[in-house]
């Protein structure tokens, strides 16, 4: 019974970060050109954004803004910056669709279709939509420096739970040694 | 037009536009602005007499549209504080009063024109953030330096 809801709640989830994924963003900081060019496949601008997902979550600018010491500033850059980083998930995981809707297209008038590899290939696609919708909701919850901030605080913990073994082992060695003094 | 009299006419056009007239205006803010406003609002398409008599009507408006593109793509790829910096020295060759300026562009968004036609959304999304962002760090600016000016401004009390 038990493994049966776990097992609806897993698929539910799965369907959300899906959905979360593909949600509709305003297009209202988009010009016409822009709109169309989101919907070219495989455009040389699309390579590009690889490299503005670093200036989106551009440690620089986070600091530059959080040395002006306003929280009005600091919202509007969180605002901004969530926005941003929410456009580019869901444009990645839309053209990622837009590409396997391609590919399946094709695939279905290929002669000699390679099982194995179009299974591989179908996992991947899953992989990345199912991170785009991770991403989503993590931006969503916690902000667009999310990621950066998990890293961190996994980073800080790691080094303190590092700490505690170096104690504990330190302790127990003491007290073994103790033990072995008649 | 890919025939190589064609390509060394726009590559003449261009390297005209960057000599003879963008190098003499004051910032790459204010570059995007000129070129953005060498461009028809109804048809998009670039003018300049001067470059299109010396290189041709397509020529010209190629490279126009070439160098409209590169400075954006500078201005989208610049760390937020030279984005600042860039608007800093946008504003005071403008001649307009700083308070003024800032009000009207967050009012108005009149930068949205500046943004070239087939850009990148992301990009287009990352400018008009900064842009909103820059603006605000400036106001801010504006607003600390009008809190201390009066105090060092006042008269010098009259002694008891």
């Amino acid at each position: 019974m038990m493994q049966g809801f776990a097992f609806v709640a897993v698929a539910v989830f799965l369907v959300v970060l899906l959905l979360l994924s593909a949600g509709h963003e305003k297009d209202e900081d988009l010009t016409p050109g822009a709109k169309r060019n989101r919907g070219r496949l495989g455009s040389a601008d699309a390579l590009q954004s690889a490299e503005l997902v670093l200036r989106i979550f551009s440690p620089k600018d986070r600091e530059f803004i959080e040395l002006r010491h306003s929280p009005r500033l600091q919202r509007l850059y969180q605002e901004e910056r969530r926005k941003v980083a929410l456009h580019w998930v869901r444009r990645t995981s839309r053209e990622v669709s837009r590409i396997m809707r391609h590919h399946r297209l094709n695939a279905r008038y290929s002669q000699n279709v390679n099982v194995a590899a179009e299974t591989k290939l179908f996992g991947q696609y899953l992989e990345l939509r199912f991170l785009c919708g991770v991403l989503v909701f993590l931006i969503q919850l916690l902000g667009p420096h999310a990621l950066v901030d998990l890293a961190s605080y996994t980073g800080k913990l790691y080094e303190q739970l590092g700490r505690t073994m170096r104690d504990v082992s330190a302790v127990s060695n003491v007290a073994s040694s103790g033990d072995a003094v008649p | 037009m890919n025939n190589p009299a064609y390509l060394l006419t726009m590559q003449n056009a261009f390297e005209d536009l960057q000599r003879r007239t963008l190098s003499h205006i004051p910032c790459d803010f204010a570059r995007l602005i000129y070129l953005a406003s060498m461009r028809d609002y109804n048809c998009a398409i670039y003018h300049h007499e001067g470059l299109a008599a010396r290189y041709g009507q397509e020529q010209a408006r190629e490279a126009l549209q070439a160098s409209h593109r590169d400075i954006f793509s500078k201005l989208v790829y610049l760390p937020l504080e030279g984005l600042v910096t860039e608007l800093e020295a946008y504003v005071r060759a403008s001649h307009e009063a700083p308070d003024d300026l800032i009000d009207a562009w967050q009012e108005l968004e009149p930068y949205r024109v500046a943004v070239p036609m087939e850009a990148d959304s992301t990009m287009v999304q990352l400018f008009l953030s900064n842009i909103r962002l820059a603006l605000e760090v400036l106001r801010l600016r504006q607003e600390q330096s009008q809190a201390c000016q009066p105090v060092s401004s006042l008269p010098p009390l009259p002694a008891r």
